[in-house]
């Protein structure tokens, strides 16, 4: 558990983080969103001490972080920044073997995890493993960042904008391949970003912040219904509310009695894709199928606009 | 083979031959003498002048190097930064200082012989390295620098392993300059008395030889052009593992 702790960071009579508290559970990703400057990435980078605070103090489980040498910190925290940082003069392989090098792993140890890592990231070693950065794709750079950042199996992962130079098709699949490894490694991570679909799709908490400050820090759904203030409300956006409750409901949850004629949907599925293919088939329900393929239910339109205006 | 390695090749060739038989050249410099002077230089042997010549520009660039890749990185380092200016200026002024003035004033101090030679060449060849190592390390891309601070990199382990091999191009680049430009005024040092190819020169117009005049420019020549071409084959090898060609600076 990660615990930020009346954290201030001041540059001359400047606050660019003002006296910022909350917890960051084991194995959940947490999204840090909010404006330009808000002062999201000198936060972070108050974790693992690139900045050093002002006042305040971060516990990794408990430590006190400014009691771990700062190098041995950041050997356990991994860290991916926009634009990467791969190493231009060092390979595939070379690039992601950087910390455990630093740690003095044995060459087979090293060989062993790079390897792992590749086929983690879907780059199949034969090819990849001597290509140097420029020689790859802006996705599979920033696969590579994230294999470097996770080489030496930190239980921390801190990642400022990761996806902020990717296109919309890359970026998607890139959220959805982080989401899958964290599930996988039960990596805690803390995410940067200003934008705010890439909060609801990837957070389990989500902080806002502006102006140095902490505007609130909760669950998706909480935001949505109950934003602690008049700019969380218009970040998270009046208009796209619905919507995003809808994409963090599963259809699981409003499945009733039925068989409706169609193409089925699996239960796993959000609302809003629900919804969608409702509007888009023009139906009023579909099917729902489990995992295995067989019929459980179904969902229609109604069920589904009951369920995405909330009661106060 | 590609035609440039077949050039590179073949200029080797002729100057390793010319400086060790010298004698089989001498009707192309028959026509340029007068009756009866040597046709081939006689005062001692090319090849132990051109050994000379290349170890004390080879010294002199060694000394220089180390002290301006020194100087370069002290001053890019936080702790370095105010003395910046101060370093621009010095190594400036052994630049601007011409190296005959310099071998005036090294002459008293250290004697004649190879030594002022080696002091006037040392300073004239800080300033190409210094620039270039400066330059060298301030392009480190600052995502790669802060990548390497973030992964637990220290001071000492992001310089060896990011910044230097990073700006490793760039300051051979001006290695490569400051030899080729140690090895043409080298040539002056045999005004003090330093073994060299600037013998062969001095001799040539003393005697009004130009035959002489002509072998020793030939050999300087040679030898520019091929630590010139082979240096920069060194650089480009170090270039294309960072992905780019040495022209297009990022
Ligand atoms: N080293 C520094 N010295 C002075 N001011 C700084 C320094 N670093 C950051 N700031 C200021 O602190 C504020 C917050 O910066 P920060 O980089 O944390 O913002 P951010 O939320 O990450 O913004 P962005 O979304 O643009 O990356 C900015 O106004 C910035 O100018
Ligand atoms: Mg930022």
């Amino acid at each position: 558990m990660i615990t930020i702790d009346h954290l201030t960071k001041r540059y001359g009579s400047t606050l660019v983080v003002d006296d910022i508290s909350f917890e960051v559970e084991e194995g959940t990703l947490t999204v840090v969103v909010g404006t330009s400057g808000a002062g999201k990435s000198t936060l972070l980078r108050m974790i693992n001490r690139l900045v050093e605070p002002t006042g305040g103090r971060v516990l990794i489980d408990g430590e006190d972080t400014r009691t771990i040498p700062e190098d041995a910190l950041r050997h356990r925290i991994g860290y991916v920044i926009q634009g990467y940082g791969l190493f231009p003069h060092r390979n595939v392989a070379d690039n992601i073997a950087t910390v455990p090098r630093l740690l003095r792993w044995d060459r087979k140890r090293i060989a062993q995890r790079v390897e792992e890592l590749l086929d983690l990231f879907q780059l199949d070693p034969a090819e990849f493993a001597h290509k140097f950065p420029h020689e790859l794709s802006g996705g599979q750079q920033q696969r590579v960042g994230v294999a470097r950042a996770l080489a030496a199996r930190p239980a921390l992962l801190l990642m400022d904008e990761p996806f902020g130079a990717l296109d919309a098709v890359i970026r998607s699949k890139a959220q959805d391949d982080l989401l899958a490894i964290q599930r996988r490694l039960g990596t805690t991570i803390v995410l940067v970003t200003h934008d705010m679909n890439e909060a609801f799709h990837l957070g389990d908490r989500i902080a806002v912040m502006d102006q140095a400050r902490l505007l609130q820090y909760a669950a998706p759904a909480e935001l949505l219904m109950h934003p602690a203030d008049d700019f969380v409300e218009r970040l998270v956006g009046t208009a796209e509310r619905p919507f995003r409750l809808l994409s963090l409901t599963k259809v699981q949850e409003v499945l009733e009695a039925g068989r409706a004629e169609g193409e089925p949907i699996t239960a796993s599925e959000s609302l809003h894709e629900a919804l969608s293919r409702l509007l888009w088939t023009g139906r009023a329900a579909l099917p729902v199928a489990d995992a295995a393929g067989a019929i459980i239910g179904q969902v229609s339109v109604g069920s589904i606009l009951r369920h995405g205006r909330p009661l106060p | 083979m590609r035609p440039s390695s077949l050039v590179r090749l073949s200029a080797l060739l002729l100057l390793v031959i010319f400086v060790t038989m010298p004698e089989a050249f001498a009707f192309l410099f028959e026509p340029l003498i007068t009756p009866g002077a040597p046709a081939i230089y006689n005062q001692g042997s090319l090849f132990a002048l051109t050994m000379q010549h290349l170890r004390t520009v080879c010294l002199a660039t060694l000394a220089s190097t180390l002290l301006a890749v020194a100087l370069g990185i002290f001053v890019t380092r936080p702790s370095g930064a105010e003395f910046l200016p101060l370093s621009r200026s010095l190594v400036n002024i052994g630049q601007t200082f011409p190296p005959i003035a310099v071998l005036a004033i090294a002459v008293p101090l250290v004697g004649f012989g190879e030594k002022p030679t080696f002091v006037a060449l040392f300073l004239y060849g800080l300033l190409p390295i210094f620039e270039n190592t400066l330059t060298g390390l301030t392009q480190v891309p600052p995502t790669a620098l802060e990548a390497a601070r973030g992964m637990g990199m220290n001071a000492w382990q992001r310089l060896v392993q990011v910044e230097l091999p990073l700006a490793l191009p760039m300051i051979l680049a001006g290695i490569r300059l400051s030899v080729i430009i140690s090895l043409g005024t080298a040539t002056i040092g045999s005004t003090v008395a330093a073994k060299g190819l600037g013998e062969v020169i001095i001799a040539g117009l003393q005697s009004n030889n130009i035959a002489f005049v002509l072998q020793g420019g030939l050999v300087v020549a040679l030898l520019a052009v091929l630590v010139h071409d082979g240096l920069g084959l060194l650089e480009r090898i170090a270039a294309r593992k960072l992905g780019r060609s040495l022209d297009e600076t990022p």
